[in-house]
């Protein structure tokens, strides 16, 4: 046992050193270091604007609305003149984690009016140029550079050795093939976390000391988390390069498959799985939902002019409450349908992009960073739940009017704008977390054994 | 002599496993995204067709809904047209338009969609750069290139020869794609896109845009092949380039032209805009009282007091929109300073150049929203207002369900199409840009391998 254990010390030793030699450390170090820096540069920008963009529109929750009726009465007739201007709805406030992993938070920056319905208005971000592009935020780095260097450490871990004949020296001890191929994957996953932990703790310190960010031991352990899925999803492309070098018999070859592979992997496979979720849960457009929710109010104001006429003739009865009820139940019910919808269509996507390693990492990293699927989704409920409380108050007015009423009306009214949607808690985020990692470990696991299997079947000659 | 080298470069190329398992996933990835996206786009059509059915009749002498109409080649190229909102609703008193929200695609943030775009913009440069990687170092490696320069041939036309070994058997690749593509793209969309002559047209120059992004690419690749000794050393550095220049600068070129060119905060601006506005409704409102109170004191009919109201109201509605418009295209022109700077600083890498000039050829740009907004506003003035005004002129307000009437009929907002040449015209700047960026990989190339030892 000691015996084996100084076989896999000595290979993993040797591993490292060669890297640390011919620079790759320092080369992954230095590059992840300068990206990760940069991007917390930016994405702290972005978020000190946001977080100013939501301090105002906090401050102008208190301006009061202009406005007023001016009547014009004659003695032939009258009709009046209405003004009225306020401010924009709430907004959220954006959190803090947003500054390493942006997420959804884009979306989730909308002010938003809760009545009788939810009105979302335009999204905050009016440069609108980094639409098409990534968000380069810490997730981003991670995907891109971490599975690089990944693979850089390991696909001519044993392609190199053939060509320079030592492979062949090695193979002649008595050593187990497995023990080989494990030593070596030890070596490229410490020769890669060494750089990845300093270049991280780099940033989380950068933040903490130049932007007070992240706060709270919360916080912390949503780093740390992180930190470990990262790292877990850098060790799966390190097994992925070393099958690559197993199955591959020239450096060369090795690498221009490592890339394409990674191409496909981290470029390829997430993008067309959200695709897919798209297409297999087809939601109306939300202007389609505004535009039948109109459909819906015009029929209403027909039928309703219509029963004035009727009851003018007749009874002299004025319009029906019911019918009001009737059309708040019908619009909440589309809003509700297309929420719904929404929201599968992002639990979908998650399931799908978790088979790929890329999309694991980032759809399990928004959520540990409450600006994933369940922070999005928890958003679009609250402002559900707002909103029966609002439809309950106006029913009651319906029912019972008067200043009782009123009073529970103007109550709900504060109770929905002072509510704050928060982060969903470390445990709720659970759930996807483990999707994530269980993805990776059986990435991970499957590469380990298909590296194993290459290697055994390998010519070292 | 040239023809030479080209045939053994291009037996190569072809012969090369990289271009046969390239072939083989974009086989695969072609069809399946441009299926995709013609499914999508079919929908986003209906759902066009159903709004625009909708908001006609919405439209009265308060309000109108306009809706920014699909640019035809946006299944090759989606741009910022899912990202800005598409629908404005225009009140006819305030300047400040009101705007709808546009979807909610915050799956879109994560994963941008895979388009024609991306699969030649980074998936082919790869492919690119990947076969040019070792044109020269390869030789140099075998001991070939001491023969070939031994013979009398100058050092350009074997450089030349080894670039179209390489630009060939890509454009071929790039052809397959992108009829495949677009074969793909007319049969599922069912009908909403059709291969017009003007839709030919444009994708024809959008292949040979994207040709000029791969001849970028396959000189850069080339120039390093001849700088360096060895195989896999040129291809660290070719795969270091392609990874800078593709995915890391385009998405920090607008987060660093954030840090550097700031503009007011979207709120901090509205509420300036929003404390004239008001300032400007109060003095309104005291105006409006005043007038009542004379027309009541005068005791004149409730037509002529309409008449007199509507004149009052068409005079504060020009000194909202002079004020207020102001106030507006202040910001317009901070926020495009701002665009403009990151695009420039995003230029630098080939691809955000290549899909700068596909924004402008596909009606999927900034550009092309601008232009909407302008037309927006010019239907605003020239037809809006006026017929809004006669029809409130119209109105009887004092009798009881009028309001029920107030319908507006409106001509079709005539969005600028800009002819083929006109959009590469507002293309010129990111197109001179590619073009540059192709010429100097291409001179580079030239220059490394005329000093280049071949020992």
């Amino acid at each position: 046992m000691l015996l084996v254990w100084s076989q896999i010390w000595l290979i993993t030793k040797r591993e490292i050193t060669a890297n640390a030699r011919n620079f790759k450390i320092l080369v992954a170090l230095m590059a992840m270091t300068l990206l990760s820096l940069l991007s917390a540069r930016a994405m702290t920008v972005d978020y000190e604007n946001r977080l100013s963009n939501w301090r105002v529109n906090q401050d102008r929750q208190r301006d009061p609305a202009v406005g007023g009726d001016i009547s014009y009465n004659l003695a032939d007739g009258s009709f009046v003149h209405g003004e009225v201007f306020g401010h924009t709805p709430p907004i959220q406030s954006p959190r803090p984690f947003s500054a390493l992993i942006k997420g959804m938070s884009g979306e989730m920056d909308r002010a938003v009016n809760v009545g009788q319905q939810i009105v979302f208005w335009a999204r905050q971000d009016e440069p609108a140029t980094s639409a098409i592009f990534n968000i380069p935020d810490t997730s981003f780095v991670i995907k891109l550079l971490v599975s690089l260097f990944a693979l850089m450490f390991s696909f001519d871990t044993v392609t190199q050795e053939k060509e320079s004949g030592t492979l062949r020296a090695m193979m002649s001890q008595p050593v187990s093939r497995s023990l080989v191929i494990i030593s070596k994957s030890l070596g490229a996953s410490v020769s890669l976390l060494a750089p990845f932990t300093a270049s991280y703790f780099m940033e989380i310190i950068y933040l903490h000391l130049a932007h007070g960010l992240p706060t709270g031991r919360e916080d912390l352990i949503r780093a740390l988390l992180i930190f470990g899925m990262a790292s877990l999803y850098g060790i799966v492309f390190t097994q992925i390069g070393i099958f690559i070098s197993t199955i591959t018999r020239q450096t060369k070859i090795a690498v221009t498959t490592a890339l394409l592979t990674w191409a496909t992997i981290v470029l390829i496979l997430p993008n067309a799985a959200v695709l897919i979720a798209k297409l297999l849960t087809p939601a109306p457009s939300y202007n389609h939902l505004n535009a039948s929710l109109y459909e819906e109010r015009k029929r209403f104001l027909q039928d309703e002019a219509e029963a004035d006429r009727a009851a003018r003739q007749s009874t002299g009865r004025i319009g029906d409450q019911m019918n009001l009820l009737r059309l708040f139940e019908i619009q909440r019910q589309a809003t509700d349908d297309y929420l719904t919808i929404k929201k599968d269509q992002n639990r979908l996507a998650r399931l799908f992009a978790a088979l790929s390693p890329a999309g694991a990492l980032t759809f399990g990293a928004c959520d540990l960073a409450g600006t994933g699927v369940d922070a999005y989704n928890s958003y679009l409920d609250s402002f559900r739940s707002d909103r029966d409380v609002m439809l309950d108050a106006l029913r009651r007015r319906l029912d019972f009017p008067g200043p009782e009423a009123d009073r529970l009306l103007q109550k709900a009214h504060e109770t929905t704008a002072g509510s704050r949607q928060r982060a969903p808690s470390l445990g709720a985020s659970a759930f996807s977390f483990v999707i994530s990692i269980t993805s990776l470990v059986a990435w991970g696991v499957f590469f380990v054994f298909a590296a194993c299997w290459g290697f055994r079947r390998y010519d070292v000659r | 002599m040239f023809q030479t080298i080209l045939h053994r470069e291009i037996q190569e190329t072809s012969a090369s496993p990289i271009l046969l398992f390239t072939l083989v996933a974009l086989t695969i990835l072609v069809p399946l995204s441009a299926c995709i996206q013609a499914r999508y786009y079919k929908f986003v059509a209906e759902d066009y067709n159903l709004r625009q059915s909708v908001h006609q009749a919405e439209n009265s002498s308060q309000s109108i809904v306009l809706i920014r109409p699909l640019p035809p080649l946006a299944p090759f190229f989606n741009g910022v047209y899912d990202s800005l909102p598409d629908e404005f609703r225009l009140p006819i008193d305030s300047a400040t338009t009101n705007t709808p929200s546009g979807d909610l695609i915050p799956l879109d943030w994560l994963f941008p969609k895979i388009d024609l775009s991306f699969i030649i913009g980074v998936l082919m440069t790869l492919l690119t750069i990947l076969l040019a990687h070792d044109t020269i170092a390869r030789d140099r490696d075998q001991g070939a290139l001491k023969l070939v320069l031994a013979s009398p041939v100058r050092r350009r036309l074997v450089l030349a020869a080894k670039l179209t070994g390489v630009i060939l058997p890509v454009t071929v690749v790039l052809i397959y794609v992108v009829s495949l593509y677009t074969s793909v793209v007319i049969f599922f969309s069912r009908g909403t896109v059709a291969l017009s002559i003007a839709n030919f047209k444009a994708l024809t120059i959008f292949t040979m845009v994207a040709l000029t992004v791969l001849i970028a690419s396959c000189a850069i690749g080339v120039a390093i092949s001849a700088a360096v000794r060895q195989s896999s050393v040129s291809l660290f550095v070719c795969a270091s380039i392609w990874i800078v220049i593709n995915l890391i600068w385009p998405p920090f070129g607008p987060y660093v032209a954030a840090i550097f060119k700031t503009v007011p905060t979207p709120e901090a601006a509205r509420r300036e805009i929003a404390f004239k506005e008001k300032d400007l409704i109060r003095k309104e409102l005291a105006e409006h009282r005043k007038t009542a109170n004379d027309l009541e004191a005068q005791q004149v009919g409730v037509k002529f007091a309409w008449q007199r109201y509507l004149e009052l109201r068409r005079k504060w509605m020009e000194r909202r929109n002079k004020a207020i418009g102001r106030l507006v295209e202040e910001r317009k022109k901070q926020i495009s300073d701002q665009q403009v700077f990151a695009r420039r600083i995003s230029l630098f890498s080939p691809y955000a150049a290549f899909r700068e000039v596909l924004g402008n050829l596909c009606g999927t740009g900034l550009e092309s929203y601008d232009e909407f907004l302008t037309a927006a506003e010019r239907y605003k003035q020239q037809e809006f207002i006026p017929k809004g005004f006669d029809q409130l002129s119209q109105q009887k307000p004092w009798v009881k369900g009028a309001e029920l009437e107030d319908k507006l009929q409106l001509p079709h907002l005539q969005t600028p199409a800009p002819d083929l040449f006109g959009r590469l015209s507002a293309a010129a700047w990111p197109l001179s840009i590619l073009i540059a960026e192709m010429i100097i990989s291409v001179a580079l190339g030239i220059l490394i391998f005329e000093r280049s030892d071949v020992r």
